[in-house]
């Protein structure tokens, strides 16, 4: 009996579980319990300011969802966003990786000056776009005002045509240097001999991309592509800070949309289940992508 | 106490079954070597006995005690690693020093056995070095003498010449052979490479796809291969291998090939494998059975010439002979096989007859 | 070399020249101006065209912050002017100082128990051949694709019910959750680069799991253990969403609310503000140039494994 015990719970398995136990408990009440008790208040119409009656309700919420015009508005607001920042994200990335990884003097500095916006706090870097779009007195205006390419003052995050684009902007610019230093180290694994063997074939340069460098980089790039869109699909800090949805709902994403509902409306179980629908929706998504990439790759 | 019993040992991941039902004893001082190819389960089989892979099933003792379940850090073995395995933050002193420091030796002691090991291996003029600094012979240098400073009753080896290059591994096979001679100890080795094998053990267990083939002193092994994976396993050139049958009158027979063998050895009729090492031809002579051969290629090794040679019934052979012997390509000659030095294996079961 | 024809050498210098000034300027542009900003006063970065670089070097907004919490902020004084930010001192400029000992307190304690959980746990998966291994590994993974946004509901709703709201330990706790999978991954992906024989001699030598960490796998892992760290810092730093929904007042809010909160107050001085952001940036940009090696080859394998 007791050599059956330990036959089961070996000296690997007792360490394997007294080492794990911490981060399995850290994320059971942190994550995976959260996640559940997620899913019972989706089901349930719980609103914040009436705490004592929350009635079942079945997938009534899911339903009004679907119904909610609201949703569907931010579901497009939040697809042009999305696609937006990780195309922009992606191709800056790559003309980024291609300068990085040249070797010149100043590259390690530019290398280093490359994990500034990484760092910067996505407030700061809320508050800092807003400065420069700012109508009277920020950078935008005056610069092109300067070159001429407009002849007034406008108040760009005020322009509903541009706004998103205008956050987008803000995103990318914090969320390009990661994918430019994955991107880096995909490029840095190519056989030197690849270039080589493209030299002596008579490659030019352009040749010489297309040909070895973008293939060997189709991992990365993907990678960069998937984590990209599940980032920015949640994107929600620059919103609050920049344009709380405005002007009109021409910034009303989905992000927002459940924030509103939850800590503005207060309507938790509405808010509970939109989470889930957007949760569900990234996890498809990326799951896709990472089925079509396997069978790609 | 360093006896090792394994018993119906067993390793399986998953549906693969790496090492099958292994029933081995090693004695006490013994130098056991375990010998195959990749993947014929012999590292696996090692390291259940040093605890580093969880025994599926079976038993393992050492001496008495049942250490199946016994964590690696509790048994009291030694091992030393074809990649030398020293720790790359530690410096050489460190490094021979750290089992005893973990065994809470006192500190004197400590800086005795590292002095005296150093002395041994001749690296005390490496103490204070990194690892990245040495050579491969002195890393593993250190780490023999890593293994002999706690002085073990059993030492585990995995290939730890493997990585080094000719010269060394003849001076470091001789060391450890010496080591062995020194520490009374047990030891299991396990490589791939048949002249360590043949040098070094006690005794040979030959394996392949989880199952010892042979078990047997390096002469039996060599002299009475138990089948033909055995014996052509062992011996450099490789032995020949002969398909055929029995004939009637008691002779092996392929095509025109007729070989006497030894009388009623094999009833006639049975399909046969035959074995015949290169070395084992000579001159004619009364009393040794005659083969009849066109060389086709001399390559003469200085202190011996290997021919490639065609035998009657298009059987290509390789062979051995003294230098002495002048020998041309072209030339049809008459050798002498002496029957009782042929090896006969059964062609279905490939096991000796 | 020397035989190289100069034409091509010279071309290419001056195209990376081009590039990389463009590259400074998109990527530091917009820092180098909010810099610019703080250290002007309000009249000066409210001057139109506005002034690239200050006209002079001012540290007016920076004293402001620093000395908030001895002026009493009311209707009055804030009539009366402050000579540097032109009279807009915000309302919760005295939080400003008490919410950046909160972000160090959180970002510190994150750092340390992140680390700590996640050293442990990556071992086990890493190196441990244990039953329940794949499980481990899963649960992980799954925490990890999980959309923040969706456990902001329910998390709120937890800490609430544990009366948790507004202290920093809910703070530590849910930015754990965040950090800890990731980090787990790129420890994962560091320990198993580390020759497997190094593990297999440490537990010959006499070591259980405890020693094999200690004496092989920390020692060797030190870049990963300083990405780690550094990653766990600046992400508890950064956050925003959480301490949005978690925190209330002066008690727990860190330095990310405190400053949204002045960007949505219209009466602020722009050049508080910005003095604030710089106050913001500086520390987690510190950390990234300083450890900018660790860091790059922490994030991308962590990347790059999960």
């Amino acid at each position: 009996m007791l050599a059956r015990l330990n036959r089961k719970f070996g000296y690997d398995e007792r360490s394997a579980a007294i080492l794990v136990f911490p981060v399995v408990a850290v994320l059971l009440v942190v994550a995976a319990y959260p996640i559940l008790y997620s899913f019972w208040v989706s089901l349930h119409d719980i609103v914040l300011t009436r705490p004592l009656r929350r009635p079942f309700v079945g997938g009534d919420n899911y339903l009004r969802i679907f119904g909610d015009e609201r949703f569907w508005l931010a579901v497009s607001r939040t697809t042009v966003y999305t696609v937006v920042t990780v195309v922009v994200t992606t191709v800056l990335a790559v003309l980024v990786a291609l300068l990085l990884n040249e070797t010149f003097p100043g590259q390690r500095i530019l290398s280093a000056v490359l994990l500034v916006p990484w760092a910067t706090p996505s407030v700061v870097n809320g508050l800092m776009w807003k400065w420069i779009y700012d109508p009277t007195y920020g950078l935008l205006n005056a610069l092109l005002l300067k070159v001429g390419l407009i002849e007034r003052y406008r108040a760009w995050l005020g322009d509903p045509d541009l706004t998103l684009m205008l956050i987008a902007n803000a995103a990318v610019w914090k969320q390009m240097p990661l994918a430019a230093l994955l991107l880096i180290v995909t490029m840095k694994a190519i056989p030197d001999d690849l270039y080589r063997a493209a030299k002596v074939d008579g490659a030019n340069v352009l040749q010489r991309f297309v040909h070895v460098t973008l293939p060997a980089l189709r991992p990365g790039l993907m990678l960069v592509l998937v984590y990209e869109t599940m980032i920015s699909i949640r994107h929600f800090d620059l919103f609050l800070i920049m344009t709380q949805g405005g002007p009109g709902d021409a910034s009303f994403t989905l992000s927002w949309l459940i924030y509103v509902e939850t800590f503005r409306s207060l309507r938790f179980g509405t808010g509970a289940a939109m989470s889930y629908v957007l949760a569900m929706a990234t996890f498809l998504l990326s799951w896709a992508v990472i089925r079509w990439l396997g069978k790609r790759i | 106490m360093a006896a090792i019993t394994c018993e119906k040992l067993t390793k399986r991941y998953g549906s693969v079954t790496a090492v099958d039902r292994l029933d081995l004893a090693i004695g006490h001082g013994e130098f056991m070597v375990l010998l195959g190819p990749s993947g014929c389960g012999k590292t696996t089989t090692l390291n259940m006995i040093a605890g580093l892979e969880e025994i599926t099933d079976g038993t393992l003792r050492f001496d008495a005690t049942d250490v199946t379940w016994q964590p690696p850090h509790k048994r009291e073995v030694a091992m030393v690693f074809q990649s030398y395995a020293l720790y790359p933050n530690k410096t050489v002193r460190e490094n021979i020093a750290f089992p005893l420091q973990l065994r809470r030796t006192p500190r004197a002691e400590v800086e005795r056995a590292v002095a005296d090991v150093s002395e041994q291996l001749e690296i005390a003029h490496l103490l204070d070095r990194h690892p990245s600094q040495l050579s491969g012979g002195q890393r593993q240098r250190v780490a023999l003498g890593r293994a002999i400073v706690r002085k073990p009753s059993v030492f585990l080896m995995d290939e730890p010449l493997s990585n080094l290059d000719a010269a060394l591994r003849l001076s470091m096979r001789s060391l450890i052979k010496h080591l062995h001679q020194r520490l009374q100890a047990t030891f299991v080795y396990v490589t791939h490479d048949q002249a360590e094998a043949m040098t070094l053990a006690d005794r040979i267990a030959v394996m392949r796809g989880g199952l010892i083939q042979q078990l047997d002193t390096p002469d039996g092994i060599y002299s009475r291969p138990a089948n033909t994976f055995v014996a052509s396993f062992l011996g450099s050139p490789p032995i020949n291998l002969v398909e055929g049958e029995i004939a009637a009158d008691g002779r092996f027979a392929r095509g025109a090939l007729r070989l006497d063998l030894p009388p009623g050895a094999v009833a006639p009729g049975r399909a046969v494998t035959l074995g015949l090492r290169p070395e084992d031809v000579a001159a004619p002579a009364p009393g040794l059975a005659s083969l009849e051969a066109r060389v086709t290629l001399v390559s003469p090794l200085g202190s011996e010439t290997l021919l490639e040679v065609v035998a009657p019934g298009d059987v290509a052979l390789t062979l051995r002979v003294p230098k002495e012997w002048r020998v041309r390509h072209g030339d049809s000659m008459t050798f002498g096989i002496d029957p009782a030095r042929l090896h006969l294996f059964d062609r279905q079961t490939e096991a000796r007859l | 070399m020397a035989g190289r024809p100069l034409a091509p050498r010279i071309g290419r210098a001056v195209l990376l020249a081009f590039f990389s000034a463009l590259f400074v300027l998109y990527v530091a542009g917009p820092v180098a101006w909010l810099v610019s900003s703080s250290l002007q006063t309000e009249a000066q970065i409210t001057a139109i065209p506005p002034n690239w670089l200050p006209p002079e070097v001012n540290f007016g907004n920076f004293d402001a912050i620093l000395n908030a919490a001895e002026r009493q902020v009311t209707y009055e004084t804030r009539r009366q002017g402050d000579p540097a930010t032109g009279g807009f001192l915000p309302s919760g400029a005295a939080n400003l100082i008490p919410s950046l000992w909160n972000s160090l307190t959180v970002g510190l304690w994150v750092a340390a128990l992140n680390l700590l959980l996640s050293v442990t746990a990556a071992y086990a998966i890493a190196v441990i051949d244990f039953r329940g291994r794949r499980a481990t590994l899963y649960t992980v993974l799954a925490t990890r694709v999980v959309p923040d946004i969706a456990l902001i509901v329910p998390l709120f709703l937890v800490i609430r019910n544990l009366g948790l709201i507004n202290t920093l330990g809910a703070l530590v706790v849910t930015y754990l959750a965040i950090t800890v999978p990731f980090t787990i991954f790129i420890l994962i992906s560091y320990f198993e680069g580390i020759p497997r024989d190094l593990y297999r001699a440490a537990r010959i030598d006499g070591c259980g799991h405890w020693g094999a960490l200690r004496h092989v796998y920390l020692p060797l892992s030190l870049p990963a253990l300083v990405a780690s760290l550094t990653f766990a810092f600046l992400t508890s730093w950064n956050e925003f969403v959480f301490a949005l929904v978690l925190t209330q007042n002066v008690a727990a809010q860190t330095l990310p609310i405190v400053i949204s909160g002045f960007v949505m107050d219209f009466t602020t001085s722009f050049s508080f503000v910005n003095a604030a952001g710089v106050i913001a940036i500086i520390p987690p940009v510190l950390m990234a140039v300083l450890f900018q090696r660790y860091i790059v080859s922490g994030l991308t394998a962590g990347a790059v494994k999960g």
